[in-house]
């Protein structure tokens, strides 16, 4: 019986004795892809509780077992580093951006309420906030320095609110440029996220939005872990408290989970919503398995999503009648949902 | 003067001021994860702490550690290494076979793993042993920290490959990783007869102790294989 290891191929007799040993050179780099490349399965493994490290010693790869431990932590070591090297995935980018976007948005909310509370002292009639109060308050510090032309001109000149003094002056300004800094940084982050979307992903950018493409690869873990999800469980992706709440009690079940920010779902009337995000998931699911294995356009997936949800329109117009006793508890046998 | 103890082969007890747990560092003048380091009679040691570490609650916890100077180690679940540094400096020359499956983990790992000659570091599925049955060789002890609903199986498909018929299976069980709603307590007696009954190899359980206060629901075990 042939069999793999890290340091030689073996040659294994019925009684489990080496027969003949064929070691390989000690460079670490070739033994690291040798390694990595035995973690495929179907290669001879060897038996279960079968020594190497005497078998490496008897074929005479190792001198010592000090050298043998040695050269497994090199080899080891760098495998292990050509592994990690190679996790960087485009996919992988995107999370990243994803997760770094929403870190960027929570930090300019804060940021932009600070912002707000802290100018508001000295012009508190802009009714400014957000993105708009921060460049204006980058742009000209006091209210004093309202340009004539500026349609807040009037009310900066009556204002109530306190001077700003030279000092502050500078801080809020350098603050209030933080804050549009963070701005400009969310727009690059997702012009990002769009245009990768665009290279690794096509057909679902094209049908989810790069953004909510991009959360759906985030949510999953990975482009690849996506399109091995069911499209029932992307119809659900971000509604996990509902969904085991279902699952667990008598509630009922989520209609949608993050793909709610889809329009063709979130401009539909609440009706057809869920049927709705049922055709969605199913195409976005197609979507994700196309980009993945095969990585072509395919206009007709959009085509066939646009004309499942006009059926679905046509066939519910109207809102179905509330049922009477909604609200109540059914009488007599309960009835389990299945 | 700092009183040293040793509570099992290659841990001790400082007590200086205080009292710490402590293994002998194999790597002088370098910490891990900002633990302490103190200087007795030549030799460095780190302070190790039992919050951070399921094995060293188990050692708190009395239970007797089955590791020595020469132990081959098969550790699953070595996360970023704060657990495998102290097995690396108590089996000083043996050797620990760190397998982590997360890439981010392995990051962290690598870098300690680098100045530790006694590491082998694989990134892989500790769920699919055959995946490094090229590189690991039978071990004295396997030390399981997953956090997997099915580590139990886990457990027993690595131990069928890689444990020595004498050896030893130390492990912690994360309750709350295998089902968040149940009681504590009846995951534990669940998991214990999955491992004394449901796969093969079977266990025969020597030690199963809670590790509170160090970490809430979590049971500690130590098994060797039924004979």
């Amino acid at each position: 019986m042939k069999l793999e290891a890290w340091f030689g191929t073996l040659d294994l007799g019925e009684d489990g004795k080496v027969l003949a040993s064929d070691p390989f050179s000690k460079n670490v780099r070739e033994l690291a892809l040798r390694s990595l490349s035995l973690r495929e399965p179907g290669k001879g493994i060897p038996p279960a509780g079968f020594d190497l490290r005497s078998a490496a010693l008897a074929c005479g790869f190792a001198g010592s077992s000090e050298e043998y431990d040695s050269l497994l932590h090199e080899v080891t070591l760098d495998a292990a580093k050509l592994q990690i090297s190679g996790a960087l995935t485009p996919d992988q980018r995107i999370i990243l951006a994803v997760e770094a976007l929403d870190d960027v948005n929570e930090t300019a909310n804060v940021l932009s309420e600070r912002l707000s509370e802290w100018y508001g002292g000295y012009f508190p009639e802009s009714g400014l906030s957000g993105k708009a109060l921060a460049r204006f308050v980058a742009k000209y510090g006091s209210r004093k320095n309202v340009a004539p032309e500026d349609p807040l001109y009037a009310k900066a000149s009556n204002s109530m609110g306190a001077e700003l003094e030279a000092f502050d002056e500078e801080l809020l300004k350098g603050f209030a440029t933080s804050v549009c800094s963070l701005y400009d940084r969310r727009k690059q982050i997702e012009a990002y996220i769009e245009s990768s979307m665009e290279n690794i992903a096509p057909n679902l950018s094209l049908l989810a939005g790069p953004m909510l493409g991009a959360r759906l690869i985030s949510i999953a873990g990975s482009l690849e872990k996506l399109a091995a999800f069911p499209s029932s469980t992307i119809q659900v992706i971000g509604a996990n408290k509902a969904l085991f709440k279902h699952l667990r009690s008598r509630a009922p079940s989520p209609k949608h989970g993050i793909i709610f920010s889809h329009p063709l779902i979130n401009t539909s009337p609440w009706w057809q919503r869920g049927k709705i995000a049922r055709a969605v998931a199913a195409k976005l699911s197609l979507a994700a398995r196309t980009d993945l294995y095969s990585g072509e356009k395919v206009p007709s997936l959009a085509e066939k999503l646009d004309a499942k949800v006009q059926q679905i329109r046509l066939m519910n117009p109207e809102p179905p009648r509330k049922k009477p006793e909604s609200g109540l508890k059914p009488k007599g046998k309960k009835k389990r949902r299945q | 003067m700092p009183e040293v103890k040793t509570l099992s082969e290659g841990i001790f007890e400082i007590t200086k001021g205080k009292k710490y747990l402590a293994t002998k560092n194999l790597a002088p003048g370098m910490t891990v994860y900002g633990e302490k380091l103190l200087s007795i009679e030549g030799s460095e040691y780190r302070t190790w702490d039992p919050r951070r570490s399921k094995l060293g609650a188990m050692v708190l916890k009395k239970f007797r550690i089955p590791l020595g100077q020469d132990s081959k180690v098969l550790y699953l679940g070595a996360a970023s290494g704060t657990t495998v540094s102290h097995v690396s400096d108590i089996v000083s020359g043996g050797a620990v076979y760190a397998v982590e499956f997360s890439p981010r983990s392995m990051r962290d790992l690598i870098s300690l793993v680098a100045r530790r000659r006694n590491l082998h570091p694989i990134l892989a599925d500790a769920g699919k042993p055959n995946i490094y049955a090229h590189l690991v060789e039978p071990v004295d002890v396997v030390f399981q920290d997953v956090a997997q609903p099915n580590q139990a199986e886990i457990a027993a498909r690595n131990a069928a490959r890689y444990l020595k018929s004498d050896g030893y299976l130390l492990l912690a069980i994360k309750a709350r990783s295998i089902d968040t709603a149940a009681n504590p307590k009846q995951v534990f007696r669940d998991e214990i007869k999955k491992l004394e009954e449901a796969f093969e190899p079977k266990f025969e359980i020597l030690t199963a102790r809670d590790l509170n206060p160090y970490h809430e629901d979590h049971l500690g075990v130590l098994a060797k294989l039924k004979e």
